[in-house]
């Protein structure tokens, strides 16, 4: 049977969110496709267990850490969806980089050899494991996807490219958005351990880790002019869109009031975020973004998305129709 | 003990490649120009790009301002990630380059070349790199990982995609066909178009900009922020 295998990163003790959306995705698929659905975890056991370049063995081992929080790591991979859940064991400290866990990782796609392999597009690992992975198993590979359709289960990103049952070869996605699925009945559900020999590629040295400057954030950003900082009713929407869409909402100093002083932002800084939603003309270099929208201001080149018209009216139905998805 | 002027010695200096892709940035050159005044803190750094001759002029132009050497790969194919990698990989084999930049920013989905490249080229990888500096045998790099920055150093073969801004320059001039850029064509790569056209992506009309609310929307929903459980 196909393995359709969901990389599961963690925030604190638990699931990220975003891994858990994924994994929703991942459960529509696979009850589609007819796969069972594998949520992989990598967890550090400083132990050593056999020599690099042995290859990876599954066994029953101890897991490392509190067993509290394992379990209920594992309540929640159940509740979302998984058949099966596995957990890589690795020597190297955990962080969200390729060079950190991609042994560990490389060992559960030997194990599993996955016909899709899905991750969630917000998720700490995603940027660095999602791209390294499809170009590891020659697959193809789509950013912001989601499954659609109800029997027959389709995957799509937002260029129209797609991935079916019917077509051969592996994909690799990152997923976006999700259908919200009630929790799943099944909790006595099979945990596979797998001790992946191996450590860190030495070649990248994490050196520490402190807060980002907002130029430097990749984080979604609502960018708003000074004008429309002025109108409650556009402040209003704003914040609400910013809430649905997790975004730093930033401006000017005269925007301060509104953004916060810690999100003011220099007239004419570039910033390179994964979307960025511009309200009004703000003086912000928004031209490094991944993906552009703007409200109350012209589409054009490079524009994804453009809503002219009254500002505050626009947004505020933009917020609505978003809080319900 | 080893002395700072003793790995130095030791460690050659990276041969260094800046990968600008094979298209023109969407909308601004600010980044495209931000990646080859990184690229030129190296020594004997050399751009290379791929595709049309028109963004091959422009590469070329944007290159020799910055004061560096560059190869462009002429090609009308349309690749998808894996097949433009592996034509940046045949010319970092071909240039000896253990070092390769790529410019992140000027285009969204080009991130996911560096992990591609790296591969190819049995190299580390790290993304979303926004300060970068060398020194000695290490590159020290500053990483954004969402709200935090991840200090890095970089020992050996890396690929590095960057998202440094260079200065404004909106009212560029279109450059005129270069003779400074070396080409290089598939075959000198030891590359057949007809096996990389495997990785061809299907042709799709020019995305227009959305401008109805309901189409903007779906746009936006696969950037909503995943909630969290109780």
């Amino acid at each position: 049977m196909a393995a359709v295998l969901v990389h599961i990163d963690l925030d604190g003790n638990r699931p990220h969110a975003s891994s858990l959306r994924a994994l929703a995705a991942g459960r529509v698929v696979a009850s589609s496709w007819g796969a069972t659905l594998y949520a992989a975890v990598i967890a550090r056991d400083p132990e050593p267990r056999s020599e690099p370049g042995a290859p990876p063995r599954a066994a029953i081992v101890r897991l490392p850490g509190d067993a509290n929080t394992m379990e209920a790591i594992r309540e929640a991979l159940a509740r979302g969806g998984a058949d099966k859940i596995v957990v890589a064991l690795t020597e190297a400290a955990i962080s969200p980089l390729w060079s950190s866990v991609g042994t560990a990782w490389q060992g559960v796609l030997d194990q599993l050899r996955p016909r899709l392999v899905v991750f969630g597009a917000d998720a700490p690992s995603a940027v660095e494991l999602g791209p390294r992975t499809a170009a590891r198993i020659g697959a193809r590979l789509f950013l912001r996807a989601r499954a659609t359709g109800i029997e027959e289960v389709e995957v799509r990103d937002r260029d129209g490219s797609y991935v079916r049952a019917t077509d051969g070869g592996a994909a690799v996605i990152l997923v976006g958005v999700a259908p919200r699925l009630p929790p799943h009945g099944e909790d006595d559900i099979d945990v596979m351990v797998l001790a992946v020999p191996g450590i860190a590629d030495p070649r990248i040295e994490l050196a520490g880790t402190a807060p980002a400057e907002l130029a430097q954030t990749t984080g979604p950003l609502i960018a708003i002019d000074d004008e429309a900082a002025s109108d409650p009713e556009i402040v209003k929407a704003t914040r609400r869109l910013a809430a649905v869409l997790g975004a730093q909402i930033v401006g000017s100093a005269n925007a301060a009031a509104v953004v916060g002083g810690g999100a003011v932002i220099e007239r004419g800084a570039p910033v390179s975020p994964e979307l960025c939603v511009t309200i009004g003309a703000p003086a912000v270099d928004v031209a490094g973004s991944a993906s552009l929208v703007r409200i109350g201001g012209a589409g054009g080149k490079g524009v994804d998305g453009a809503l002219s018209g009254p500002i505050a009216t626009q947004l505020t139905e933009l917020a609505r129709v978003l809080e319900g998805r | 003990m080893t002395t700072r002027d003793d790995r130095a010695a030791a460690a050659d200096p990276p041969s260094v490649a800046v990968w600008l892709g094979s298209a023109a940035p969407v909308r601004s050159i600010r980044w495209l120009d931000g990646a080859l005044k990184t690229a030129a803190k190296f020594r004997g750094a050399t751009a290379v790009a791929a595709g049309e001759a028109s963004w091959l002029d422009l590469a070329a132009d944007r290159a020799a301002r910055a004061g560096l050497a560059s190869v462009g790969v002429p090609t009308d194919l349309r690749l998808d990630y894996l097949g433009w990698a592996q034509i940046m990989a045949s010319v970092a084999r071909h240039l000896a380059a253990t070092t390769i930049l790529v410019d992140e920013a000027s285009r969204p989905a080009r991130f996911a070349e560096v992990a591609a490249i790296a591969e190819l080229t049995d190299a580390a990888q790290l993304t979303h790199v926004v300060a970068l500096a060398p020194d000695d045998a290490a590159i020290h790099a500053s990483r954004a990982a969402g709200t935090t920055l991840q200090t890095v150093r970089i020992h050996g073969p890396a690929v590095i995609g960057v998202r440094i801004p260079g200065p404004p320059d909106d009212d560029y001039l279109t450059p005129t066909p270069s003779a400074a850029m070396r080409r290089l064509e598939l075959a000198v790569l030891g590359l057949d178009p007809a096996v990389l056209a495997h990785r061809a992506l299907p042709s799709r009309a020019n995305q227009q900009t959305r401008r109805a609310l309901e189409r903007i929307a779906d746009h936006l929903a696969v950037h909503i922020a995943p909630r969290k459980d109780p």
